[in-house]
């Protein structure tokens, strides 16, 4: 099982290299650079009070809460528009409830969009049930115009299953 | 185990994990990869752009979490040995050994049973087999359990002479995670599987159920009576008079009583007399042989064995007085 999946993550990274090869030809330097980051989230106790900090993730099991960041900046000289981020939600963690129930998420490997509410997956009885946050496979931002040198970023909530 | 996903999206989803996706009750295998990337796709005039950014990684960490059950229903009966049946289950999320300590001493008990073997059911089967089932020490471990499996744990006791019948008796089995234990969120740098840490998780890593026992033991009670025939047909103790001697053993108690031997000395001033010996109304010969009993002119000494709890058995010889 190891190394079929294997094969299919070199597989399916060779096909995301070479979707992306024809386009850096064409543009030899994308505007907009993404940089992808990832935090611990960690809630604590002070003063009676609970409080969520962020922390760098050395030791990371299941039930820890991460902050997946992706900072964009467009560092063209023209506006960009229709900017989409896609997120392929990793594996081994579940979106947390917060980005669940806010983002556009997909919970059939991105070929449909739409809030969580509104989406269902087939149950184990075979008959489609209401999507939760477990079966989200993708997450996605859509930002409508960024300024030349303008920047933000996305994020997602994340739980290691 | 199950796969967190269903089959429908395994194919995209390999795209972004390397290493098992299987997840165990505990959560990702240790030593899983977490590994995150987005893309963007936007418009500049009229070109659209795809863009990735860069991959980032976490490995999942081993969490050391164990726990212990007792498998026997209710008390097990203790006459001679028992065994007594635990699972150790693997509740973390990478393969570990467990140590496992048994202790008889568990406060409330009525009595200590004796441990005997500590074995590990290493076919599976639910049965104690000498020679088969793998005999650790105490302290000794098990072999590594993958993330949810678990071993049974056989511990053979023995009832310490002397018992009181149906005393109870319960006896603890603890495991412990080899790689360490303590207070969950302690992590032990580098020793986890996949080759990240390993830390304690909520059940401290170290876990124990407790077996119960009921002792089944008997004791015995002897009386002993006689009586006197005078030679002129009274009960009078002159010389001459024959006494009968009758020694009753009685056992009582849910157990059996092994080997029980009643033995006798003949009285000062008193003749064992030749072959009078019996045992629940049947003669014994002196000599020692093939019957229970044996006897001769300084005392008697009958083998009854085995005799369980509720029985009891005669035995008579008389004596003449000199």
């Amino acid at each position: 099982m190891n190394r079929f999946a294997s094969a299919i993550t070199a597989f399916a990274l060779a096909i995301l290299a070479m979707g992306a090869a024809p386009v850096a030809a064409q543009q030899a330097t994308p505007a907009v650079t993404l940089e992808g980051l990832v935090k611990l989230e960690k809630t604590i106790e002070e003063n009676g009070k609970q409080k969520v900090v962020l922390e760098e993730p050395k030791v990371v099991v299941p039930g820890d809460k991460l902050l997946f960041t992706t900072r964009y900046r467009n560092a063209g000289t023209q506006p960009v528009d229709n900017f989409v981020v896609t997120n392929p939600v990793p594996d081994a963690v579940r979106v947390a409830d917060e980005s669940a129930l806010r983002e556009q998420v997909s919970v059939d490997g991105g070929k449909s969009w739409g809030r969580l509410a509104d989406l269902t997956v087939k149950g184990e009885d075979g008959n489609p049930r209401p999507a939760t946050a477990t079966d989200i496979t993708h997450i996605r931002w859509t930002v409508p115009v960024i300024a030349p040198g303008a920047s933000g970023m996305v994020e997602y909530h994340a739980i290691v299953r | 185990m199950k796969n967190a996903r269903t089959p429908l999206v395994l194919g995209a989803l390999a795209a972004t994990a390397i290493g098992s996706t299987q997840a165990s009750a505990a959560g990702v295998t240790a030593g899983t990869l977490i590994q995150n990337t987005a893309s963007a796709s936007y418009g500049s005039g009229s070109a659209t752009t795809t863009v990735s950014s860069n991959t980032v990684t976490i490995r999942v960490d081993e969490l050391l979490d164990v726990a212990v059950s007792a498998l026997d229903a209710g008390s097990v009966t203790l006459a001679d040995t028992a065994v007594l049946s635990y699972r150790v289950t693997n509740s973390g999320n990478g393969n570990e050994a467990f140590a496992i300590n048994v202790s008889p001493t568990v406060s409330g008990n009525g009595f200590d049973a004796a441990v005997q073997t500590i074995a590990i059911d290493t076919n599976d089967n639910g049965i104690y087999e000498p020679g088969i089932d793998t005999v650790i020490t105490n302290g000794g471990s098990t072999a590594e359990l993958a993330p949810d499996a678990a071993a049974r744990i056989f511990v053979i006791v023995a009832l310490p002479g002397g018992t009181a019948d149906a005393s109870a008796s319960q006896v603890r089995v603890t495991a412990q995670a080899l790689t360490g234990s303590g207070t969950p969120g302690t992590s032990f740098a580098g020793q986890g599987q996949g080759g990240g840490d390993a830390v304690v998780g909520a059940t401290t890593a170290n876990a124990n159920a407790l077996g119960a026992l009921l002792a089944s033991s008997a004791s015995v009670t002897l009386t002993k009576s006689f009586a006197i025939l005078d030679p002129f047909g009274g009960a009078k103790p002159v010389p001459g008079a024959t006494v009968t001697f009758t020694i009753q053993a009685a056992a009582s108690g849910s157990g059996t009583v092994s080997d029980l031997r009643v033995t006798d000395v003949i009285p000062a001033g008193t003749t064992y007399v030749a072959n009078s010996l019996t045992l629940e109304g049947a003669a014994l010969s002196d000599a020692a042989d093939s019957d229970a009993g044996t006897a001769s002119a300084s005392g008697i000494d009958v083998a009854i064995g085995a005799l369980p709890g509720g029985n009891s058995r005669t035995v008579t010889f008389k004596t003449t007085i000199n």
